[in-house]
């Protein structure tokens, strides 16, 4: 290997490892809202990581998060063409993903406050698996997973007030469940 | 001339809560610009109404918050591939 080619692989993993390593988990938890299986996430982001490493040097070092969502996207439908040429609109691609909640470490509640919080959980969760796919899609990205709403439009490649819609109708229906069940001020409009 | 500025006070601010009630869970989100945070701000000193409604929605946010993947082996497995990548590039070292 000459000197010059040398010189381009230091500075594409030095710019991988400032740019890329950071956002990795992130990239992961978006790869498991759109894929049906967590092996699946893993090759996504594997594939992500690899494609990212081989773009890093033209890439400008602005929005790095945003760059890394768009070589996903892109990633995922390369892996599907074939199979599912829309798979991130693919009712299929959806998960429900009960499991794997984190230990609360907020202060310890009292046994009532514990039911109540229990319940609450329960009802969000219904009411989450009971949006529309596009909804769901748009909570996970940004209440779970953390996006922006600027990170999840480039992602889904919809505009952003697309993205703002679609997440505040969804956050209405599951409060309007919330108020259903006695768990949220009842309140009409908005 | 008090029934009249209460009633005028009164108008003010419910204009004030048809304009900042859309505008809760953006604001919740930390996605709007400052002067409508300010807005936001002090339309809750005085609103029962949109406080309890950005509170549920506060509520859900948490709730939903605490559905994250936890880190686990995929993630391990993930972390140690970027840092080989970034050490070392796709390949093993030529003279490995
Ligand atoms: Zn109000």
């Amino acid at each position: 290997m000459d000197q010059s080619a040398a010189a381009a692989d230091e500075r594409a993993q030095a710019a991988f490892a400032r740019y890329v390593l950071p956002e990795i988990e992130v990239l992961y938890r978006v790869a498991l809202s759109i894929t049906a299986q967590p092996a699946d996430a893993e090759d996504l982001v594997q594939d992500t990581l690899l494609r990212a490493y081989r773009a890093v040097e033209r890439f400008d070092g602005t929005h790095a998060r945003a760059w890394l969502l768009t070589i996903l996207r892109n990633t995922e439908i390369n892996r599907h063409r074939r199979r599912r040429p829309d798979l991130l609109d693919d009712p299929d691609a959806q998960l429900e993903r009960h499991e794997g909640r984190g230990p609360f470490s907020a202060p310890a509640p009292g046994p009532e406050e514990l039911v109540v919080e229990q319940v609450f959980d329960k009802v969000v969760d219904e009411a989450l698996a009971a949006l529309p796919v596009k909804h769901r899609q748009v909570v996970q990205l940004v209440d779970i997973d953390g996006l922006t709403y600027a990170e999840a439009a480039t992602l889904l490649e919809v505009p952003e007030g697309t993205v703002m819609s679609r997440l505040h109708r969804a956050r209405k229906r599951i409060r309007d469940r919330l108020a259903a069940a006695g768990l949220a001020p009842t309140r009409s409009g908005r | 001339m008090s029934a009249m500025s209460d009633r005028a006070r009164r108008m003010r601010e419910m204009r004030e809560c048809m304009h900042v009630g859309p505008k809760l869970q953006a604001y919740l989100d930390g996605e709007v610009d400052d002067a409508t945070v300010e807005r936001v701000a002090a339309h809750l000193e005085y609103c029962r109404k949109c406080g309890l409604e950005l509170a549920a929605y506060r509520a859900i946010k948490h709730a939903l918050g605490q559905r994250q993947q936890p880190a686990d082996d995929a993630l391990a497995r993930l972390r140690s591939f970027g840092e080989q990548l970034a050490a070392t590039g796709p390949e093993p070292p030529a003279d490995a």
